[in-house]
C-alpha cells in the first residue's frame, strides 16, 4: 500500500510499504494492507512504518490525522515533534 | 566648481553604497527562492488537509464553531507587515491598503475610542469594544501605535523562513478569540505573491474558516508566472467520497482539523508575506544599484574633466610664468 506522511513543513515519508502503527484518540490502531476506508486522529506518539524492505521508520507527532482510502492509500497530515 | 578631492569621496561613496544594494538584491533574491520553495513543500499537506475537510463535512452537517458563521458584532484586523525596513513600497502598501479598506467600510476607528472615552472614563472599563488590532511584523506594530490605535496583540520576528511554531502562536491566538467570542470575524491583510516582480496586498476575511477560501489559498501557493508557476493547477476534491469510518466522531475529527486548518493557512499568509516581502526588496535595491551605477558613471566623466581642466590649468599657469 501507498504510504505518504505529511507535515507543515514537508513530506515526511512517501513510499510503498507493509504496515503502519498509530496511536489514535480510540487506542493504537495498525493498518495493514487492504483496510477498510477510514479517518481518524492521531495521538502524540510515534509512527511506526514498516517499508517495503521490512526496514522500521519512525516518526515522532505530536498530534495530527489519518485517512485511508479504498485504493489502498493512506495519508497521514502531522504536527512534528 | 567642485574640487577634484570632494568629487573623488563622493564617488567613492556611491560606489560603496552600490556595493551594499547589489549584495542586498542578492540575498534578497535568494531568500525568495526559499520562502518559496518552503511554501511549496507544504503544499501537500495543504492539499491533503482541505480533501480531508471536504470528506468530513459531507457527513456532517452540525459544524463546529470555528466553521460556523454568526452576526459579525466585532472585527479583528490582522495586519502582517516585515519587521525590516528597505523594501520599497512593501509595508506602506500594505498600510495603505488597510486604510482604504477601513474608508470604504466607513469604519470609524478613532471614533469609537473617542465614544468609548467619554461613556467609559476609566481605561479598565472599556471592554466593550468593536474593533481590535492584531499586528504582525514591527512595522505594522509601529504603524498602529503611531496611529493611536490599540493593539490587541503584537508579534514579531516571525521574518524569514518561518517555523510552523512561531505562526501557530499566532494563529491559536487567534482562533480562540474566535472561539471566545472577542471577535465575530477576522480580515488579515497581507500581501500575495503573485509573481517575482508583482505582488499584490489582499485584505483577505479568514474567520469563520469556508471551504471555498481555504481552497483559493492553496491556490494561491504557486505564483502566477515565474518560476514555479508550471505546476499551477485547479485543485480537483474527490466528487463522491466513499463511505469511511470516521473516528471518533465527524464533529470531534472536524473541530479539530478546524483548527489546523487555520494553523495551515496563518503559516502560508506568513510565508507568502516573507516572499513578497524579499521580492519587493530586491526589486527596490535594483533600482538602488543601477541608480547608483549611473550616478557613479557620470560622476566620473565629472571627475575626469575637472580633473583635466586642472591640469591644463596649471600647464597653462607654467607657460606663462616660463614666458614672464
Amino acid at each position: 500500500m501507498q504510504i505518504s506522511v505529511y507535515s507543515l513543513k514537508n513530506t515526511l515519508f512517501k513510499d510503498q510499504a507493509k504496515s503502519l502503527t498509530c496511536n489514535t484518540s480510540l487506542g493504537e490502531i495498525t493498518v495493514l494492507n487492504n483496510h477498510e476506508p477510514l479517518i481518524s486522529d492521531i495521538k502524540e506518539g510515534v509512527i511506526k512504518i514498516i517499508d517495503k524492505d521490512e526496514k522500521l521508520k519512525y516518526i515522532p507527532v505530536k498530534e495530527g490525522f489519518i485517512e485511508i482510502n479504498s485504493n489502498n492509500e493512506i495519508r497521514c497530515m502531522v504536527e512534528e515533534r | 566648481m567642485e574640487s577634484v578631492q570632494s568629487i573623488k569621496t563622493r564617488l567613492k561613496s556611491i560606489h560603496n553604497i552600490g556595493q551594499i544594494t547589489k549584495a542586498m538584491e542578492l540575498v534578497a533574491a535568494t531568500k525568495m527562492r526559499k520562502s518559496q520553495e518552503i511554501a511549496l513543500a507544504g503544499r501537500p499537506y495543504a492539499f491533503a488537509s482541505l480533501d480531508l475537510l471536504a470528506k468530513i463535512s459531507v457527513q456532517q452537517i452540525d459544524l463546529p464553531p470555528l466553521l460556523k458563521k454568526r452576526k459579525i458584532e466585532k472585527t479583528a484586523f490582522v495586519i502582517i507587515t516585515s519587521d525590516k525596513g528597505l523594501a520599497g513600497s512593501f509595508n506602506s502598501a500594505t498600510i495603505r491598503k488597510f486604510e482604504k479598506y477601513i474608508k470604504e467600510e466607513n469604519i470609524d476607528v478613532k471614533v469609537e475610542e473617542r465614544i468609548h472615552a467619554l461613556l467609559h472614563p476609566s481605561p479598565s472599563a472599556r471592554v466593550n469594544e468593536k474593533y481590535f488590532f492584531i499586528a504582525v511584523g514591527k512595522k505594522a506594530q509601529t504603524y498602529l501605535s503611531n496611529k493611536g490605535l490599540k493593539i490587541t496583540e503584537s508579534f514579531s520576528r516571525v521574518g524569514d523562513f518561518t517555523l510552523p511554531e512561531q505562526t501557530n502562536q499566532i494563529s491559536d491566538f487567534i482562533s480562540k478569540g474566535y472561539l471566545e467570542k472577542k471577535w465575530d470575524e477576522v480580515v488579515v491583510f497581507s500581501t500575495y505573491f503573485k509573481s517575482a516582480l508583482k505582488q499584490e496586498v489582499l485584505a483577505r476575511k479568514i474567520f469563520p474558516i469556508e471551504l471555498s477560501s481555504i481552497k483559493k489559498t492553496i491556490e494561491e501557493l504557486i505564483p502566477e508566472t515565474g518560476k514555479f508557476s508550471e505546476i499551477r493547477k485547479e485543485i480537483k476534491l474527490e466528487e463522491k467520497p466513499a463511505d469511511y469510518l470516521i473516528e471518533p466522531s465527524s464533529k470531534v475529527l472536524l473541530s479539530k482539523l478546524a483548527w489546523h486548518l487555520a494553523r495551515m493557512r496563518f503559516y502560508h499568509l506568513i510565508l507568502e508575506t516573507n516572499a513578497s516581502e524579499h521580492a519587493a526588496r530586491r526589486m527596490a535595491m535594483k533600482n538602488a544599484s543601477d541608480n547608483a551605477a549611473e550616478l557613479s558613471e557620470d560622476l566620473t566623466l565629472f571627475y575626469n574633466k575637472s580633473r583635466q581642466a586642472n591640469i591644463t590649468k596649471e600647464i597653462s599657469e607654467i607657460v606663462s610664468s616660463t614666458l614672464a
